[in-house]
């Protein structure tokens, strides 16, 4: 109980920690947040108001959401590398405590990064959301599992020479069975049609699995 | 107690450590000596497990604690004095009090007072390197790696902190890794390492 309290404290301090230097510093919120609104803006005038399919509406918002999270979470063991933090972290903290510490970062960041461009998107394409629930559940779920991959696949290729262009290419396999689903119910959730609780299921336990790999792995890096 | 066991590593073609079986006692300051790139400071990462070799082993009790001032560990430049200082002793379950902070400051010749809000991009070396030496004094660690550790300091910190490693050495295991005689002065013992 003790050693769960003391890794538990050692995870909501590098939380804080992150928080306040992703404050201090902002690039990496302004990256993931210009890069969503561009996307957003960009896709929006090209269709110039014309119909989206909900299936193509769906696929562009996990896409605009994928590309925007690579560009913030290759940063999250980057940047402490670059600045020589890194040795000392791992020094001092617990190998659990940093992987999840950065996890939970790196998804709230991505919550936040939801919670501004969806409006935005919505808006723009002028689209239906007829089970809202179920799209704030999907979404959920889907960021869970990128935060995961993410935070993993952030760790690896930290000592990698070609990074910028490795992450994107190692973290979109291990996403696919996240994003298949959380497509297909997104468009759900903008048509109204019934859905199969099963493919939320799916989602949480592939959630599950990208945690403990992570969780696993991690130890080893 | 830290045993290397048969301990080999080599980088490239450079064989820096061939089969090293040595035991590093606590309860006194062992200096790590040589020329430049001998290996010193790659000594100091075999031995708090921070690196591999490449054959045998290097163990300690797995309870035992690591703190380390070296140049390669770096703080947050943007954090505070103060932050700095709290998000490390945290990690390793310590909640420091106001009062504590202060006496770290003063131990090591930094005034938190008046710099503790200050980010430590505004700081200057030597500063940073008092600041390293609080935080490792706050985490109650039983294994000290110091790589050059007054390298910055100007006398009167370069005393402070050799008051502090002398006062410390009663249970600790202390490896310093330094090419300054004065620093070599305040060792128990010293391994020289061959270039």
């Amino acid at each position: 109980m003790k050693l769960f309290d003391y890794r538990f404290k050692s995870v909501v301090a590098i939380l804080r920690k992150d928080f306040l230097i992703g404050m201090r510093r902002r690039a990496t919120f302004a990256a993931m947040m210009m890069f969503a609104l561009t996307a957003v803006a960009s896709l929006s005038l090209s269709t110039s108001g014309a119909f989206v399919e909900p299936k193509f509406l769906a696929a562009l918002l996990w896409v605009v959401i994928f590309f925007a999270a690579s560009a913030g979470i290759s940063g999250t063991f980057d940047d402490e590398a670059t600045a020589g933090t890194l040795p000392t972290l791992k020094l001092y903290a617990p190998a659990q405590a940093i992987l999840f510490g950065k996890m939970i970062y790196v998804f709230l960041s991505l919550v936040a990064l939801t919670i501004f461009i969806l409006p935005i998107f919505l808006i723009l394409f002028d689209a239906p959301i007829e089970n809202f629930l179920l799209l704030v559940a999907t979404i959920f779920l889907g960021l869970i599992g990128v935060a995961a991959a993410g935070t993993l696949t952030a760790a690896l290729t930290t000592s990698a020479t070609v990074k910028g262009g490795l992450f994107p290419i190692l973290l979109f396999p291990v996403t696919l069975p996240i994003f298949l689903p959380a497509i297909a119910l997104t468009e759900l959730s903008f048509t109204g049609a019934a859905f199969e609780a099963s493919s939320l299921i799916v989602m949480a336990v592939f959630d599950l699995i990208l945690i403990t790999a992570s969780s696993i792995l991690y130890d080893y890096l | 107690m830290i045993t290397f066991d048969d301990v080999s590593l080599s980088f490239g073609r450079r064989e820096l450590f061939k089969n090293i079986s040595l035991k590093l006692c606590g309860g006194k300051i062992i200096g790590v000596t040589g020329a430049n790139g001998a290996g010193k400071s790659t000594f100091l990462k075999l031995a708090g497990k921070i690196i591999q070799p490449d054959s045998g082993s290097v163990n300690f009790p797995a309870d035992k604690k690591i703190a380390a001032v070296t140049p390669e560990m770096k703080i947050y430049d943007n954090l505070t004095a103060l932050e700095n200082l709290k998000f490390f002793s945290e990690l390793r379950g310590k909640n420091l009090s106001a009062e504590k902070i202060l006496e770290l400051g003063e131990r090591v010749g930094l005034d938190l007072e008046t710099f503790g809000n200050v980010r430590v991009e505004n700081f200057s070396t030597g500063m940073r390197q008092r600041l390293k030496f609080a935080i490792l004094l706050s985490v109650d660690a039983d294994i000290w790696l110091l790589d050059e550790p007054t390298a910055n300091l100007d006398d009167a910190g370069r005393d402070k902190i050799f008051n502090e490693i002398r006062a410390a050495k009663s249970g600790k295991i202390i490896l310093l890794a330094t090419n300054d005689k004065l620093e070599e002065n305040i060792c128990d013992e010293i391994i020289r390492l061959p270039l």
